[in-house]
């Protein structure tokens, strides 16, 4: 049986595929390969997503996507040294939209709502993007790298006067 | 009972029961929640000092902030206190609600909750253990015995301002003023 | 539960929006979930978290490499010592620090002590759920006979900051392992006690069997990780598909339920606890001598290569994972925490809720193990 690189370099193109450390295989797609990228590798048997993430990579200007799987391996079977795949992906900065991957992995849900809250990425056909964790809203999502939060901290809560009595 | 304390009970029996009879508003605010099952169980037992968890806020008169408060949890916070029936005294637990303590460049968590709404006392530690909260609860005690937890009277005297500065929190608050803003007369 | 809003008129069969949490008795926890009811029924439950955030990993991004160490084991009170232990992984990887053998056990035995801990306050909680305070009562001393044993070891109570890159912070004070050894005693001989007063009672076999089952289907399409998926049956535990410390080196078995029920993921928690202690008893038979920790450089000037690193283990509540990336400086560029209760809270609650009786709302989310802090961050 061929490694699972080998498997993913003869279904697609341009997809670069690299071992980062022990039982972590990275996986570089195009935005718009993802879903079947993602949906390849679910039937080959990386049925369990992680994580979905995302770096602020500011001074490339891009957003860089991050989903973790891994296989749910059971009884004695140890886990060989392709345990987790970290499919990234790439979304400009100045117009982060993405299509959803809620139809492959249900998980991927409150994920994205997340993601949609803390770097303002738009997930296209997502069932509720709506806000997850915040209660105001801030003008700049709170997780990109350009966003201070100590001056912002700064200007709303420091601002505000103590009670006199 | 302590018969020196016969002739308190006499001259203010209101006051005493309300110092032994502190019911504690169920309400999960932060970390320091984990130190309260071991107080209210059978090794530290709370219940000896009269603080016992209850149902609902309209029956409690203690309200343990326990941690770091985020913007999300004020809100309930707020609305939590001023269902509580008066007198009421509130206690927060660490160093978060008083500057932020480790959270003071988040931009969820508030820094400083005595502008939003009034603290009796501190407790110090993260989290403070369970005999650390007994000792801020025989030290509140002492301040009702003395009249120094007087925090429900200063919310209806600065009410005014303690509402302008969670407006500007919030903008819009969901609720009406629990007490008129316009006219407050000093007590 | 107050009734907030009339959705449909028609007598019993209108639909009703309840809040539940996050200022009420059944809940465990800074979490609130809004239910629409038909009668008693559930017919659709919104998770609503966020109570808790405090958006640790953008603070992290402005710490330094080791101050973040105060931060990580903050994101999950109910059990500080994986998010410790899963911090100083990463670290190490990025950083190429290795772990002495015997920090490699120290490091087990502290972290199985904790998830003892933690499963007795998970028990405590889903006990006083159901109406059983003396068990609750029983597992509470309990859990605070080992915070005892923490705070001899490390001086904190629940925050101990005992893991540390390269090791642990300092070796077992003398006569640690029989104080420890006598601790698990205690808590082993009341087992036939908890056994007659809950885990056999017909009370807790009502209450739980059959309510909020999630088929193994379910929990492998959501993400379910460690009880959840442990009480369909699968024995997936991190410690056995990618063994980190010394797991591999024992003899440990996964117990398994095959329900899917409350009461399965309940036994499976009741198991696991006996599991660990058995593990804890192992892991002292084969402490190593030796250093525990390895030298790192000074912390205050430490820059570690640029570089990412995913690493996951089994926390008491699931698989527990951080991404963690560095562009080589003095500080983590990236930090992302994947905490089991994520999906299990928000997915899979909302699913199991479905259908179900008001009353067993508490009952399902406990025994899901949905810890709000983790789920905030």
């Amino acid at each position: 049986m061929s490694s699972i690189e080998e498997k993913i370099t003869a279904n697609f193109d341009g997809i670069e595929v690299r071992k980062i450390e022990e039982g972590r295989i990275e996986v570089k797609t195009k935005k718009e390969a993802l879903l079947s990228t993602l949906n390849f590798l679910k039937d080959e048997g990386y049925g369990h997503l992680g994580l979905v993430s995302c770096v602020d990579r500011i001074e490339e200007g891009i957003f860089e996507l991050v989903y973790i799987l891994s296989r749910y391996l059971v009884g004695g079977e140890v886990a060989v040294d392709q345990a987790s795949l970290i499919v990234k992906t790439e979304v400009p900065r100045g117009n982060p939209t993405l299509v959803t991957s809620v139809k492959v992995f249900e998980t991927a849900e409150p994920y994205e709502r997340e993601l949609h809250e803390m770097f303002g990425i738009v997930f296209s056909g997502h069932p509720r993007l709506t806000p997850l964790f915040l209660e105001r809203d801030i003008d700049l999502p709170p997780m990109r790298k350009d966003f201070d939060t100590r001056k912002y901290v700064e200007e709303e809560f420091e601002s505000i006067p103590p009670v006199e009595d | 009972m302590d018969r020196r304390q016969l002739i308190k009970w006499l001259k203010e029996p209101l006051k005493m029961s309300n110092k032994y009879s502190l019911h504690v508003v169920y309400f999960c605010t932060g970390c320091g929640i984990i130190e309260i099952p071991p107080s209210i169980t059978a090794r530290w037992d709370a219940e000896r000092f009269g603080v016992k968890p209850v149902a609902t806020p309209r029956q409690a008169n203690l309200f343990l902030i326990t941690g770091y408060v985020s913007l999300k949890t004020l809100k309930p916070i707020i609305r939590t206190y001023e269902q509580m029936p008066a007198p009421k005294y509130t206690v927060a637990f660490g160093s978060c609600p008083i500057d932020g303590g480790m959270y003071w460049d988040s931009y969820n968590t508030i820094n400083h909750l005595d502008k939003y709404i009034p603290i009796d006392g501190y407790i110090a530690g993260c989290m403070p253990r369970p005999e650390a909260v007994f000792a801020g609860i025989t030290h509140l005690w002492t301040l009702i015995d003395e009249g120094k937890a007087d925090g429900y009277k200063k919310y209806r005297r600065n009410y005014s301002q303690y509402r302008s500065n969670q407006e500007r929190l919030y903008g819009e608050l969901g609720w009406p003023p629990r007490f008129e803003t316009e006219g407050l007369e000093n007590e | 539960m107050e009734i907030i809003s009339e959705k449909k008129k028609g007598g019993s069969s209108r639909e009703l929006e309840l809040y539940f949490g996050p200022q009420h008795l059944g809940m465990i926890g800074n979490f609130s979930i809004t239910l629409n009811v038909r009668g008693d029924r559930i017919v659709r439950a919104e998770a609503n978290p966020g109570y808790l955030h405090r958006g640790f990993e953008k603070l992290m991004e402005g710490r330094s490499w080791i101050q973040n160490f105060p931060l990580v084991c903050r994101v999950n009170v109910i059990e500080p010592g994986s998010m410790e232990m899963v911090y100083s992984t990463a670290v190490e990887n990025l950083a190429g620090v290795k772990v002495p053998p015997r920090g490699k056990y120290i490091r087990c035995i502290y972290l199985e002590l904790s998830r003892i801990a933690s499963h007795l306050f998970g028990l405590w909680a889903y006990s006083k759920t159901l109406g059983f305070e003396t068990v609750g009562g029983w597992a509470m001393y309990h859990r605070d006979l080992i915070l005892d044993l923490f705070e001899e070891l490390t001086g904190g109570r629940v925050y101990n900051i005992y893991i540390w890159p390269g090791g642990v912070r300092r070796d077992l004070p003398e006569g640690f392992e029989e104080r420890t050894k006598d601790v698990l005693h205690e808590i082993g001989e009341k087992v036939p006690d908890y056994n007659q007063t809950f885990f056999e009672n017909r009370l807790f076999h009502e209450r739980a069997r059959g309510v909020g089952v999630v088929s193994r289907e379910e929990a492998m399409n959501t993400g379910g990780t460690g009880q959840v998926l442990r009480a369909t049956g699968l024995e997936y535990d991190i410690r056995k598909v990618e063994p980190y410390g010394v797991y591999d080196e024992i003899d440990w078995d996964v117990p398994t339920r095959e329900d899917g029920d409350a009461y399965s993921r309940i036994m499976v928690v009741r198991d696991e606890m006996i599991e660990s202690v058995h593990a804890i008893f192992k892991l002292f038979d084969k402490l190593p001598g030796g250093p525990v920790y390895n030298k790192i450089p000074n912390p205050f000037k430490w820059n570690i290569p640029e570089g990412e690193t995913y690493v996951r283990l089994e926390s008491s509540r699931g698989e527990l994972g951080l991404y963690l990336a560095s562009d080589g400086g003095r500080k983590p560029y990236r930090a992302h925490f994947r905490t089991p209760s994520y999906p299990h809270g928000l997915t899979i609650l909302e699913k199991a809720l479905a259908g179900e009786s008001i009353s067993d709302t508490g009952n399902i989310m406990i025994s899901l193990y949905v810890t709000a802090p983790e789920i905030d961050r």
